[in-house]
């Protein structure tokens, strides 16, 4: 394991569909088919009903900042010069929140409440990190 | 069966290390040196403890095994969790548990955090607490440099301020406060004096966390003996008894760094506490909140403390950011809160070091900083479980 490099997300098999499809640049979320919900994270059973029959559908992409942080420490030596950034839980229109980053939109700009929409970062040949600006209006 | 555990237990003993950072002690001589210390407070030998409770193990602390090996112990009953704050209160109630159901005469909870030694372990890429594959149990997340415990407690923060109007400041009222009891702490880490100037002026660490608003990173150790309450009345010291307690919530409403409905991770709104579960402990020490003299809490993070006082009901959802100023929390102040300094100003002991105040103020041994007339103590966390102590 390189301590350097910036760490990946973690594909199991519960998740590896959120992950596939980011590549495609499509945000899915598993859905509850007996209680038609979305739910996050991901996982085999329904955690309201806990039905089996889970469904990846294609979300909106669309939510609003429930918070955020900007980071100031130097904790990972490859986001050193990013100092400060900022990572972001967003509540998305399905209802689960997602934990990710903002860009195109300055730390100071940032507050709770910000609508915003999913933007896709592919970071290397294998993966997409979902990222969420600003919504644009009209 | 009809198994009552209420004062079925008690502490009959309290050792410590010295505290500091970066001390040359390893684990084992800083655990050595509170063992000692807790037996002889106890007026027992290392031949009477036959049971280990242990939350800090291996790499910040000591395992069970190499704890017995080592002190040469003979041990019949023992409960360790995963190495992490969180399970301090469990460690205390399986040790109550276990002497009130007879599986062990004395259970010692060994409590040693050799922070400053592993500190890779606190954040970034040594932090395997944080890499969990849907996001570490404090919410962090490595991929968007999302790390570390203070990371989830700032989350939880900036959601607060937003839906209550809340201020970094209070965050400051509770790291001056704090500070002011360890500055009547000779064994205190830290006790330099702290104003709320200090406290704005602190770095950034995780905004809107500061410095000033993260425990301090220090070692030290704690050993806390638990036997029957009968075999306690026959020691050397006043018997502290276990008089309630409640267990560790989980669920989609819970957030380690946040109340119940404030909106962190998949909390539901709406759920604010208290409800009636969360009174548990109070019950069953046939108590009211009212009844509780001091609050001691795991003051990881400054928010934390905020958070608690809402979680059981000390002030209403909203309510703790203007509640903790104006010496309220401070001693002499309507609701004194970790008398001794906590993990912000003591040391971060897991919160063991505030376990052994309420027992020092339950006995009346907390010198320049004994609380008059204390009689019940109350150990709370974020994480909602509980214990109350009485004399
Ligand atoms: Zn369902």
């Amino acid at each position: 394991m390189d301590l350097t490099a910036r760490p990946n997300p973690r594909v199991t098999p519960d998740n590896r569909p959120f992950w596939e499809s980011c590549r495609e640049h499509v945000l899915k979320l598993p859905w509850c088919a007996d209680c038609d919900r979305a739910f996050l994270p991901p996982a085999p059973v329904c955690p309201s009903c806990f039905g089996e029959r889970i469904d990846w559908r294609a979300a909106s992409g669309r939510g609003t900042v429930s918070t955020f942080v900007v980071v100031h420490q130097p904790w990972f030596p490859a986001f050193a010069d990013d100092i400060p950034y900022n990572a972001a839980q967003v509540e998305l229109e399905e209802g689960p929140r997602l934990t990710s980053s903002l860009v195109e939109v300055a730390n100071e700009e940032i507050a709770v409440g910000l609508e915003v929409e999913a933007v896709f970062d592919d970071v290397d040949d294998e993966n997409t990190l979902p990222r969420f600006r600003p919504r644009r209006r009209g | 069966m009809d198994f009552n555990p209420v004062d079925r237990a008690a502490i009959a003993g309290i050792g410590a290390s010295r505290f500091g950072r970066h001390l040359p002690e390893s684990q084992l001589a800083l655990g050595a040196a509170a063992f000692r210390a807790a037996l002889d407070d106890a007026g027992l030998e290392r031949s009477d403890v036959d049971g280990l409770a242990v939350n800090l193990g291996w790499p910040l602390g000591l395992d069970y095994d190499r704890i017995a090996e080592a002190f040469g112990l003979d041990i019949r009953y023992v409960n360790q969790t995963w190495t992490h704050g969180r399970f301090v209160t469990m460690a205390l109630q399986q040790a109550a548990l276990a002497v009130a159901a007879g599986l062990a005469e004395v259970v010692a909870c060994v409590a040693v955090a050799s922070f400053t030694r592993e500190r890779d372990i606190l954040g970034g890429p040594g932090d395997f607490e944080g890499m969990r594959e849907e996001g570490g149990t404090h919410a962090e997340n490595p991929p968007y440099g999302l790390t570390a415990p203070a990371a989830g407690a700032a989350l939880a923060y900036r959601r607060y301020m937003s839906l209550y109007g809340a201020t970094t400041d209070a965050l400051g009222e509770v790291a001056v406060t704090l500070r002011s009891h360890a500055r009547r702490n000779a064994n205190a880490v830290m006790r330099r004096p702290m104003t709320l100037t200090d406290h704005r002026a602190s770095r950034e660490v995780v905004a809107p966390l500061r410095l000033f608003d993260c425990c301090i990173v220090s070692d030290g150790a704690v050993v806390v003996l638990v036997t029957s309450a009968e075999r306690a009345r026959d020691l050397r010291k006043p018997p502290v008894f276990i008089s309630g307690m409640q267990g560790i919530r989980a669920g989609r409403d819970e957030f380690i760094f946040a109340p119940p409905g404030l909106g962190i991770n998949q909390q539901r709104p709406g759920r604010v506490t208290p409800r009636p579960e969360d009174g548990d402990a109070w019950r069953m020490a046939d108590i009211e909140r009212d009844d509780i003299d001091g609050l001691y809490t795991y003051d990881a993070f400054t928010p934390l403390v905020l958070f608690v006082l809402e979680r059981f009901g000390f002030c209403a959802p909203g309510e703790a950011h203007a509640f903790v100023g104006g010496g309220r929390i401070a001693l002499g102040g309507a609701l004194p809160v970790n008398t001794s300094g906590g993990l912000m100003s003591e040391a971060h002991v897991s919160g063991w070091n505030s376990i052994a105040e309420i027992v020092r103020q339950l006995r009346g041994e907390a010198g320049e900083r004994q609380m008059e007339d204390a009689r019940h103590l109350q150990w709370a966390t974020m994480w909602g479980d509980s214990i109350v102590f009485r004399r």
